[in-house]
Parts: structure tokens; C-alpha cells; sequence
């Protein structure tokens, strides 16, 4: 344990493909937290969150035979099967609610205010990196990397022009690896 | 497209929050072949993307990694052999219950079979000794009816010859040993046949012999001895012309050319 081990995504997926188990650990130890971030994001409690993140690597293990290396990054495939589970999960759970109290209206205003909620506080509590990323950029960076949104659709959402979305979303994440953009053209 | 163009478009960052169209994700695919640089690129997008999400303060429970591996791993797992042996000895244990109510199931069947057999074989003699009585009563029911047809055509040509016109019977009276016994000639005029009908005579002496004679112009004609172990009612004698009267005597076996008077015991006259 104390000399840390890394592959790189070929070598994990070899590993992942003979069903090792330390290719389940390491995939876990590295990947977990990103991915318990994302679905914790979209859904309401530590416990679903959970949850999610079980039944999400349950399901990226039993079904990685679905993974194909041409289609895309290998963390990409397990962000989108953590996305979709943990979207499913609040849809369920929204169903209820729903049917209880609320109209579907009134769901989707709710969720718009959610958003704009999110940017308001900032409970996700990213400490350092977060404090550096202009309230914009971590609003269009939530929605393509925990709700999935397309640039187009953050454009129509936001009412904003694409090619603003596209320089924003690389902005903030130029922001996020601490580098400017300036940095990086150097 | 160069590759500042394609870093600077935005695309890369779709490509790895999975927000890409298919066709944009195809593009990246094929520039990565070419640019090595657009990989390391991707890989500190993605990097950077990990540690932000990463950034929660929210802590997962450790239990979560332990339940995963469990249910992943459970056949692997430390915690599994246990369970494995149970089911193990559970399913020996359930083999063996097989075995043994297989084998009895076995034996049962053998006995009952055994059983069968014998009840079968049984059934089978008693229809055999059936079926064998069944053909000897019909044996001896198509002799009886084979008897009875020989005598009914015997009776018959009897009647035939009883009822032709030319037939004259004869009516013998006894005398002397045979003073109350009968007997009957029956006589064809026209074909000179001769029956005799001796049921109503008893048994001959030992060693001696009913004797029937024609009386033909006054002299008895010998026309046979008389069988009684035969046919006694309708004895065939030989023919006879011109018989006036018939009569019987008691001679030595076998018959005697000449009557012995004084033992004659029937007489009738046509």
C-alpha cells in the first residue's frame, strides 16, 4: 500500500476486462469520489447518493463488456452510467413527490430554481478551486458535467449564444486545471 | 481543422463530459490517432474534471466499497467459503437423500415386480389348465356331435329303409327260456334284405350265440348269427327269397349249419 500503484486507461481496461479485483479497487479508490460528487450533485440525500454510487459500479463491473475504447473515454462511459442512474433515481422519486403535490409545471419551475439555487450557494463546499471559478462558468460547467447538457442546450436554457457557452465551458475548466487561458496558448 | 483549432473549439471538453454528438465524438477519435498532444489534453481535461467533482465534502461511507466487492467479488471473497461449504454439505447431504430414496424406490419396485410375476405366472397356469379343459370339452363335445350326426344319418337310413313299402315286419314270439321276449324281422320283399331288431332280447348264454333262420318251402335257411355287442335294434342279416317265416335259435358261437331244435326260442311267421 505504500507505493502507489497507476495504470493508464489501456492498462485498466485489460485489467477490468479479466475481472481482476484489484482492477475493482483501483477503479473504486480513483474514481469514487469523482463520481459520488456528480450523483451526490443531482440527487437529494447521502444516503440515495449512495446508493447510486453502488448500483453505479455494480453496473459499470457486470457490464463493462458494453464499453467500447473507440466510443470514448473510459471515465466518460462510467460519468454518463453515474449520471443516468442518478437521474433515475430523483425521476423516481420526483414521480412520487409529484403526483402528491405537485404539477408538472410547477416540477419543472422547481428545477429551474434549482439551478439557479445551486449557483447561489455553495454548498458542494469546493473549497479552493471553486472559489476561483466565476459564479457563470460553475453554472455551465454543473449543468454539462452533472446534468449532461449539451452546449446547444445550455445555449437555449441559458439564453446565451453557443459560441459563448463553448468558450465558457472551456474557460472554466481551463479555470479548474489552473491554468489561464493565456497559460495555456504560451 | 489544426490542432489549436480543435483545443481551442471546445469539442475536446464535450468529448469527455459525454456531452458530444457521436460524430463529434468520431472526429476526436480520428484526430487523437494523428495528435498525441490532443490525448495528453483530453487526459488533464478529464483530470481536471475528476478533481473538481472530487471536491465534495460530502465523504462516502466506507461500507459502500465492502457492500460493491460482495456483491461483485462474494465467490472470492473471505466471507464466501463459509457459505460455499454449507451449500456444499447441503448438497451432499441432498445427493445422499436422493441416493437412498432412489435406492429404496429400486428395491420397492424390484419386490413389487417380483410379486407380479409370480401372481402373473399363476394366472397363467389356471389359463392354461382353462383353456386346456375348454379344448378337451370341445373335443369331446365335436365327438358327441360327430356321434350324434353318424347316428342320425344311421337313423335315418333306418327310416329309409323301414318306410319303403316292400319292408314287412315281423313280429317273433318267444318260447320256451324266451316265452315272454320279442323280437322284430324287418324284411324287404322286393330286395331280400333282412334287419333284425334284438333289444328286447336278453344276453346270450356264455359261449353261445342267437342264431337267425329263414323258414324258406318249409326248411329253415341260415341267414346269420346275432350280434348283440353291435347294434341289437337294427342288425343287417343276410338276404333271404321267398321267407315264409323266420325264427331263432340259441346255437354254440360262431352259428351252426343245422338248427337245434330244441333250443329254438323265437318264431314268427310273414
Amino acid at each position: 500500500m505504500a507505493k502507489k500503484q497507476t495504470y493508464n486507461q489501456d492498462e485498466l481496461i485489460i485489467l477490468i476486462r479479466e475481472r481482476n479485483q484489484k482492477a475493482f479497487t483501483y477503479l473504486y479508490d480513483n474514481y469514487s469520489k469523482a463520481l459520488f460528487g456528480v450523483i451526490n450533485s443531482i440527487v437529494n440525500s447521502q444516503e440515495e447518493a449512495e446508493d447510486v454510487l453502488q448500483n453505479t459500479f455494480i453496473k459499470i463491473w457486470n457490464n463493462f463488456a458494453s464499453y467500447e475504447e473507440a466510443k470514448g473515454r473510459l471515465y466518460t462511459w462510467m460519468l454518463n452510467i453515474a449520471r443516468n442512474m442518478a437521474i433515475d433515481s430523483t425521476r423516481s422519486k420526483h414521480e412520487k413527490i409529484k403526483t402528491k403535490i405537485q404539477s408538472t409545471n410547477d416540477t419543472v419551475y422547481q428545477k429551474n430554481n434549482l439551478f439557479v439555487d445551486d449557483t447561489a450557494h455553495e454548498s458542494i463546499g469546493l473549497k479552493t478551486i471553486l472559489n476561483s471559478l466565476k459564479e457563470e462558468h460553475k453554472l455551465i460547467i454543473d449543468l454539462a458535467y452533472f446534468e449532461g447538457y449539451t452546449q446547444e442546450e445550455i445555449s437555449k436554457r441559458l439564453n446565451i449564444p453557443l459560441g459563448t457557452v463553448k468558450t465558457k465551458v472551456r474557460q472554466a475548466i481551463l479555470t479548474l486545471r489552473g491554468l489561464t487561458k493565456t497559460e495555456f496558448l504560451q | 481543422m489544426n490542432v489549436n483549432e480543435v483545443i481551442s473549439s471546445g469539442l475536446l471538453e464535450s468529448y469527455v463530459l459525454g456531452t458530444a454528438s457521436a460524430w463529434e465524438t468520431d472526429l476526436v477519435n480520428d484526430l487523437c490517432k494523428k495528435n498525441p498532444l490532443l490525448i495528453k489534453e483530453i487526459e488533464s481535461i478529464e483530470e481536471a474534471l475528476i478533481k473538481y467533482s472530487s471536491q465534495s465534502t460530502a465523504t462516502i461511507n466506507s461500507e459502500v466499497k465492502n457492500k460493491i466487492e460482495v456483491k461483485l467479488f462474494s465467490a472470492h471473497d473471505q466471507q464466501a467459503p463459509k457459505e460455499a461449504t454449507i451449500l456444499a454439505l447441503k448438497d451432499q447431504n441432498k445427493t445422499v437423500r436422493l441416493y437412498k430414496l432412489g435406492i429404496a424406490a429400486s428395491v420397492i419396485f424390484i419386490i413389487t415386480s417380483v410379486v407380479y410375476i409370480f401372481s402373473l405366472q399363476e394366472r397363467l397356469n389356471k389359463t392354461g389348465d382353462k383353456l386346456a379343459d375348454v379344448t378337451s370339452s370341445k373335443i369331446s363335445a365335436e365327438e358327441e356331435l360327430k356321434a350324434q350326426q353318424t347316428s342320425l344319418i344311421v337313423l335315418n337310413s333306418k327310416l329309409q329303409i323301414l318306410s319303403d313299402p316292400k319292408i314287412k315286419t315281423i313280429g317273433l314270439k318267444g318260447m320256451n327260456s324266451l316265452a315272454s321276449k320279442s323280437a322284430l324281422v324287418h324284411w324287404n320283399s322286393a330286395t331280400n334284405e333282412v334287419y333284425f331288431n334284438a333289444s328286447a332280447l336278453p344276453s346270450s348264454p356264455t359261449n353261445k350265440q342267437y342264431q337267425l333262420w329263414a323258414i324258406v318251402d318249409g326248411k329253415p335257411v341260415d341267414i346269420g348269427v346275432i350280434d348283440l355287442e353291435s347294434d341289437s335294434t337294427f342288425q343287417k342279416m343276410k338276404a333271404v327269397k321267398n321267407a315264409q317265416g323266420f325264427a331263432v335259435t340259441i346255437e354254440k358261437t360262431g352259428g351252426s349249419n343245422a338248427p337245434t331244435m330244441d333250443t329254438m326260442c323265437l318264431l314268427g311267421n310273414v
